[in-house]
């Protein structure tokens, strides 16, 4: 594939991302947006710029940083597992977050509930991984191991929910994921930890060119130096910080990375920008609709997610049926 | 020079190697001959360091051995060129190739006559060609010995030629093959040196003249083969097929 069309291609993925960045911070449902885009360079205190100050941007902000964290995550993990149906959640993380959070609400009264399903999905991690054995660590292993750990919590996510019917509504509404509100770190050490994790992950991209050869050949280079361990725990920090920023939103990472695949071959380095873009693109655009859509009712960000996301799954997947197969 | 020592190695119920000896020399081209399931590829797994012997010691002088299985998935979406050069990734955390990175891979594009191709998607590359790519990456990971598990058995004629061609052709350069094949005649035809894995899990080693003899191929296939040896061609053909059904 050609430099140029991959140039191409990220140009375009820009423009979509700028536009998706318009409509989530500027347009809404009675208007355009532009007075707002102008208001944008002449904060002046009135209303709206206070709406723009406290509402609209710092939501745009952890839409491009949960978006961003998924999409990256869900490819770090493809990649190291080779699985096309590896998500961000795997190791274990929505339901160490789901339980995290499910436990806050209960019985800390919710404030700061996304702190708590932070660390809940990094502990889950870490107990998944560690589980896998660090000496015959297998990827499959890790994805089965995680698969049994997001069930067990998963059922007793379930039972506290069913247990505490008074509070089933606004867990549900949290536990789908949202952008709305942030209760749990200000946005500028959001945006250090995040910046710090996307670095590290840039120092990883070019090995994942490496990686992406048949285990076959890479074998004995493998294990002088073993980069799946590490690609496995960025990964699973950045859906954790994921978690922090906007709830357990499914879908993005595994979508964003197969269609950046479909789009980029597989040069990591590409992959890792048409990731980024597509992924915070993804959620300002559901974001946007899920304001609009039955205004002034905000349907949860997670719905949305699902509604548009599988029509453009299932769109991409019978166009090109043999992706598949990698 | 590999030097495998009084290598032992078993499958629970399924014996390979009862104490087999050989050597492989260097900068020729051998070929390891065997009917299925006598551990011709569990061979190499062990050369390329893959495999544990239980017992016995197998050494090597080479810089690297890279062992090329028969079966490999290929990444979508890359070039013959992106594909050779993921190697260079292994080892650093850069982002770029350098300048002569791509120089080296561009000379040994050349030496396998794939510089035409190069920008071509692998997943349109015909099976000889993508069999001479992955001897390209190979080389371009600093391996001097290449272990091949059949590399033209999915081949038509002129690629088998081509590849074995480009194997020999790798011997000027320094650089040490060795193949599995099932097809004894080409074998003997362009093989260097020759090694047998037969019935009695042992394994048996020579240069043509003395590798190929019907008591050799008796012992590794277990059926009479008729040799005609004229000049340094040798024929070699089945005795009677009765013998098989």
């Amino acid at each position: 594939m050609s430099t140029t069309k991959r140039t191409a291609y990220i140009l375009i993925l820009t423009v979509i991302f700028c536009i998706a960045v318009y409509c989530s911070a500027f347009a809404g449902y009675h208007d355009n947006g532009l007075h707002l885009l102008k208001k944008l360079f002449n904060l002046d205190g009135d209303t709206e710029s206070i709406l723009l100050e406290i509402l609209r941007l710092p939501r745009v902000l952890r839409g491009i940083i949960a978006g961003c964290c998924l999409a990256v995550s869900g490819m770090l993990l493809q990649s190291v597992s080779k699985n096309p149906l590896a998500e961000p959640y795997i190791t274990g993380i929505s339901s160490g977050a789901g339980f995290g959070i499910v436990l806050s609400v209960l019985f800390f009264g919710g404030t700061a509930y996304s702190l708590f399903g932070f660390t809940g999905a990094l502990i889950s991690a870490l107990f998944v991984i560690l589980f896998c054995g660090f000496g015959r660590f297998s990827i499959t292993k890790l994805i089965l191991v995680g698969l049994s750990v997001n069930m067990f919590a998963g059922a007793v996510i379930s039972f506290l929910i069913l247990k505490n019917t008074d509070k089933a509504y606004s867990l549900m509404y949290i536990l789908t994921g949202n952008i709305t509100e942030n209760t749990g770190i200000s946005d500028l050490h959001l945006i250090l930890l995040f910046l710090c994790t996307v670095f590290l992950c840039g120092l990883f991209v070019p090995k994942l060119n490496f990686l992406r050869l048949d285990t076959g050949l890479t074998h004995n280079e493998k294990r002088k130096e073993n980069y799946d361990i590490t690609v496995i725990i960025l990964s699973a920090f950045l859906a954790a910080l994921s978690v922090l920023t906007a709830g357990i939103l499914s879908f993005v990472g595994i979508v964003a990375p197969q269609i950046s695949k479909l789009l980029f071959g597989n040069d990591y380095r590409w992959l890792f920008f048409s990731n980024i873009l597509i992924g915070s693109a993804f959620i300002l655009f559901a974001d946007f609709i899920s304001r609009i859509i039955l205004y002034p009712v905000q349907i949860p960000l997670g719905l949305v997610i699902a509604f548009i996301g599988s029509p453009i799954f299932i769109y991409f997947l019978t166009r090109k049926g043999d992706f598949l197969h990698d | 020079m590999i030097k495998i020592d009084n290598l032992s190695l078993s499958f629970g119920e399924k014996v390979l190697f009862v104490s087999a000896q050989a050597e492989i020399p260097d900068n020729k081209l051998t070929v390891v001959l065997g009917s299925n399931g006598t551990g011709k590829t569990t061979l190499f797994k062990i050369i390329s360091g893959n495999l544990k012997a239980e017992s016995g010691k197998v050494s090597h002088d080479f810089k690297k051995i890279f062992f090329l299985p028969q079966n490999i998935k290929y990444p979508d979406g890359l070039t013959l060129f992106e594909y050779v050069t993921s190697f260079f990734y292994a080892t650093s955390f850069k982002w770029f190739l350098s300048k002569e990175e791509i120089t080296e891979t561009e000379k040994i594009l050349n030496l396998l006559d794939l510089t035409d191709r190069k920008n071509i998607l692998i997943e349109k590359l015909s099976s000889g060609e993508l069999q001479k790519a992955n001897i390209a990456a190979a080389l371009l990971s600093k391996a001097d010995c290449l272990l091949l598990d059949e590399p033209t058995s999915n081949m038509d004629l002129t690629n088998q030629i081509k590849t074995t061609e480009i194997l020999k052709k790798l011997q000027n350069h320094g650089i040490t093959c060795v193949m599995i094949t099932h097809d004894l005649n080409s074998a003997a035809a362009f093989g260097g040196y020759f090694i047998g894995l037969n019935k009695e899990h042992k394994i048996i080693s020579g240069q043509k003249s003395e590798f190929f003899t019907e008591e050799n191929l008796k012992n590794i296939f277990g059926i009479d083969f008729n040799i005609n040896k004229s000049n340094e061609d040798i024929i070699i053909s089945v005795k009677n097929t009765n013998d098989i059904l």
